[in-house]
């Protein structure tokens, strides 16, 4: 992997009129000097672009937040409160003998999961694992695309929810009575048995598509079956390198995103540091908006000074005052992101290089402009 | 540039030292007394303060998918370490990478071994270590709970395969060495087994624990690592589990070994509560077993959080779980469990393993063989060394400690009848010499001409603790970067790893391996020089040849 030099079709704005990548980091490097809580927002970078992000946080008493929070900390406040257990792609795929698939979203989270969790690879010698999908569905009529003749379908009654039939099922397995479920009993007893009897079983998700209660209760489920058979879970990982964000935030601040610096240390609040509820009570005036991965981007309040690390294509309602273009990791430049296949940070080469600059070539070009914010041009 | 250390008790058993003189430093290296008229362009007047080389840690879990899996386990006491520092559980344990980092620094010690990482998660954790300032640091790899190792020897491919293996995999993952964690046992659980013992035999594989680390020891050392396998044995924290821990011992025979924090397999089944001491049968069996190296794990009161890649001990210790919520993770080859806990000095249970650490320091007499480790933070955190100095070091302190304890847990150790009282030499020779040997890091752990400039400043005075905790200075690389126990210079170290030689054939069948079983590209586990962010993040460790 090495460092590219930042070539000549980088391309940079401010208020729509094009200037050089110094001067757009010069007018970025003001307003983030200039504002008291400076928003870093979208944080959709690479490794060393979230590593370059928090620091520049840390310097201007920031906050940091990414595009999928919402999600991640779904799944990360069940484990925090409660605990959890998990497993790779690897294993579920080499291993699972049951794998429970619950709720919606599962192939746009994961469009190569049936082709990876399918079937498992055959032993080179001796027993071959015999896999056994079930969906338990948001309704009776859903289809999983890949999955469609290899699959049990367990779906709710009309007006039942999915955290009712969750909260029946985790009853069920535990020996207590159900009063009322949205399943048919005798559906609820065979799934029940299904989890129950598996050898190595695997609960997926997105917790894009589940909610807290949902997610609490796979969660407790699994732990009940491990207390006589073997259950984990591979919850899906949000994209926009989401889980390798959470894991630099991890080891650099020892919190996760949603994470301020105005108070000198670092101070992880869910609700206060919600990039959107930060822009909606006008708590900041100043947003970097970092997404070197897609196109998409919010629409923002025009009273806000907004700064966009973005790729070269990404449209805004609003254009931002200044606007820097980057590479997309690992396809303009090396990269360090999360790999769903793997289930850790794993290390992609470039594969179409360009000079365009990434995330923390940006970012380093601003914070070097914020060391000489007094003086008149960087 | 050249620097004049003056006037110090040089202590530096490596090399038979202990007197007073100077030491000289120019660059990164210490150098011979310079002929008359050098002109050093910094000279610290030393007088009255003790001199050792930088400590190494040779087991401290500080990087990792683990250790941050425990980060984000356990916001609220991170929220606690940044408010109120001093007093709050889990104030010292160093919680983010540039906080270890510091940490460290400050106590004298310039190289720690990050002891467990999964060779899936090599990268991870050496972007961890890039990010962790002022010492050097290392990883061992993990082996022995993985489809590949075991799918060798279910196949009997023999010992050559394993070792062209291991080579691959320390190559691999820029590995100083490799670590099994309850050999057999983690894979086995992933069948629902529940208990695993040094002859019990992993389903499918049909291989035993003791099988796993007999050609694991030999693949390691025909591969040329200087350190020999780093191996934690079965039955952990169970009582009656030294036995174990001597048959482990016992099947070392005559290669090198190295047995971690054994304090956690000093346990026997005696007294009322079926639990009690072995450490004095464990202490004699190490004392006899030449080529037996051991750290103790020593566990010391108060909150912490015990990260492991025993995934099985980790399960069967969720319910004991303080606060009341866990991780557990079934990963590739290994994984992990990440099980809160605290340790109370008023519990029976935890008042026998504190004795059992000490019994282990005290009994077993060969300082070149035994290390001090709190296997932090699963014992404690290692800023609590300090204090772990200074008991071994004061039979009056010790009883004092001891004075506070529950009386029917003294009655199961023989903790009160030990007066040894450890020497500066000990602590020298325990924490810079003989890791340094066991290690290969032969540039390290001394002070003699053409060593590393790691060198630790200590005030001596009545508080040993004191001493030991806030170094009057400290040079790394011969910059110096501690000033009174404080950093006063930010700089990054290296991660060391050995470089031994791959066959061709084991790359080719990685790649396939990987291809067919998992669908991935076996390169992905490989650890570019540019992918961690720093520059000039390694160093490498020769292999014997």
């Amino acid at each position: 992997m090495k460092e590219d030099p930042i070539g000549a079709e980088a391309a940079a704005s401010i208020a729509g009129a094009p200037v050089s990548l110094d001067d757009a980091a010069a007018e970025a490097g003001r307003l983030l000097a200039r504002n008291r809580q400076p928003l870093i927002a979208g944080l959709g970078a690479d490794i060393d672009g979230a590593r370059a992000a928090i620091a520049l946080a840390q310097r201007v008493g920031g906050v940091i937040d990414h595009m999928h929070s919402a999600a991640v900390l779904r799944d990360l406040d069940s484990m925090r409160e409660t605990g959890a257990m998990l497993t790779t792609l690897g294993e579920a795929r080499v291993r699972a003998d049951v794998v429970l698939l619950v709720g919606d979203g599962l192939i746009e989270a994961w469009p190569d999961l049936s082709e990876r969790l399918l079937r498992p690879p055959a032993r080179p010698e001796g027993v071959d694992v015999e896999r056994r999908i079930v969906w338990l569905a948001p309704q009776a009529d859903a289809r999983l695309p890949g999955f469609d003749r290899d699959i049990e379908i367990v779906a709710a009654g009309v007006g039942a929810t999915l955290a009712a039939n969750l909260a029946a099922l985790r009853a069920n397995v535990k020996g207590r009575p159900v009063a009322r479920t949205g399943i048919p009993q005798a559906a609820l007893d065979a799934l029940a048995a299904v989890v129950k009897g598996a050898r190595f079983g695997v609960a997926v998700w997105t917790a894009s598509q589940l909610g807290a209660l949902e997610i609490e209760m796979l969660n407790g489920l699994v732990r009940d079956l491990n207390d006589t058979t073997r259950f984990s879970t591979l919850p899906l990982v949000a994209p926009d390198n989401s889980a390798g964000v959470l894991a630099a935030c991890g080891w650099t601040t020892g919190l996760p995103m949603r994470t301020g610096f105005g108070g000198g240390g670092p101070l992880h609040d869910p609700w206060r540091f919600d990039a959107e509820r930060l822009v909606a009570s006008g708590e900041t005036d100043c947003v970097l908006w970092i997404s070197a991965f897609g196109a998409a981007s919010p629409i923002w309040p025009t009273a806000l000074d907004v700064i966009a690390l973005c790729e070269p294509t990404a449209q805004f309602a609003e254009p931002p005052h200044v606007r820097i273009a980057v590479g997309r990791p690992g396809v303009d430049h090396d990269a360090v992101m999360h790999s769903a296949d793997v289930g850790t940070l794993v290390a992609a080469t470039a594969s179409r290089r360009s000079g365009a600059p990434s995330v923390a070539q940006a970012l380093e070009r601003i914070d070097a402009c914020l060391a000489e914010a007094d003086a008149p041009s960087c | 540039m050249l620097t004049h250390i003056k006037g110090a008790r040089i202590l530096d058993p490596a090399n038979g030292r202990d007197e007073t003189g100077d030491l000289w430093i120019r660059d990164d290296r210490i150098v011979a007394t310079p002929q008359n008229g050098a002109h050093p362009g910094e000279t610290l007047d030393a007088s009255g303060l003790i001199a050792m080389a930088g400590g190494i840690d040779i087991h401290s879990h500080i990087a990792g998918a683990n250790v941050n899996t425990a980060r984000l386990l356990l916001p609220e006491y991170h929220r606690a370490h940044v408010r109120r520092p001093a007093e709050t559980p889990l104030s010292q344990v160093g919680w983010t990478t540039f906080e270890t980092g510091r940490l460290y620094a400050e106590m004298g010690f310039t190289t720690v071994v990050e002891p467990a990482v999964s060779p899936h998660n090599a990268l991870h954790a050496h972007l961890e270590l890039a990010d962790t300032p002022i010492i050097d640091k290392a990883i061992l790899t993990l082996l022995g709970n993985d489809d590949f190792v075991l799918g060798l020897m279910r196949s009997g491919e023999g010992a050559s395969a394993i070792c062209d293996h291991v080579a691959w995999t320390l190559e691999t993952t820029r590995a100083l060495g490799v670590k099994v964690v309850n050999p057999g046992g983690v894979a086995a659980f992933k069948d629902n087994i529940r208990s695993f013992s040094f002859d019990d035999v992993v389903p499918y594989y049909g291989v035993t624990s003791r099988a796993i680390v007999k050609a694991l020891q030999r693949a390691v050392h025909e591969a040329g690592a200087p350190h020999p396998l780093h191996v934690h044995c079965n039955n952990l924290g169970l009582p009656g589990n030294f036995e174990t821990a001597l048959a482990t011992i016992a099947a070392a025979e005559d290669l090198p070994l190295h047995l971690a924090h054994l304090q956690f397999y000093g346990y026997g089944k005696e007294g009322p509560q079926g639990f009690s001491s072995a450490a004095p049968q464990l202490a004699e069996a190490v004392n006899a077993a030449k080529t037996v190296t051991v750290d103790v794990g020593q566990v010391m009161f108060g909150q912490t959080v015990t990260i492991s890649s025993d995934v099985l001990r980790q399960f069967g210790a969720r319910g004991q779980a303080r606060p009341k919520k866990y991780a557990i993770i079934d990963g590739d080859s290994n994984g992990g469990g990440i099980v809160p806990f605290e340790y109370r000095g008023g519990s029976f249970h935890n008042a026998v393993q504190f004795a059992v650490g000490l019994e282990l320091f005290l009994l077993i007499n060969d300082p070149w063989r035994v290390f001090f480790t709190t296997d932090h933070p699963n014992g404690a955190p290692f800023t609590t060394y300090p204090d772990l100095f200074a008991l071994l070091m004061d039979k009056d302190l010790r009883a004092e400690w001891i004075s506070r304890l529950p009386k029917e847990a003294l009655a199961v150790t023989t903790l009160s009848s030990l007066t040894r009282e450890y020497t500066f030499n000990d602590i020298a020779t325990m924490t810079r010499a003989a890791p340094a040997k066991l290690l290969g890091l032969s540039d390290r752990g001394h002070l003699g001409v053409g060593a590393r400039a790691d060198v630790a400043l200590y005030r001596p005075g009545k508080d040993v603790s004191q001493m030991f905790r806030e170094a009057a200075a400290v040079f790394k690389d011969g910059e110096l970067v501690v000033r009174d126990g404080k950093v006063t210079h930010d700089r990054y170290g290296r991660a060391l790893h050995v470089t031994p030689v791959v066959e061709a054939s084991m790359q080719r069948r990685m790649r396939e391996y990987y291809d067919e079983r998992y669908g991935l590209q076996s390169d992905f586990m490989r650890v570019a020089e540019g992918a961690v962010g720093r520059p000039h993040p390694f160093g490498t460790v020769a292999c014997a040849s």
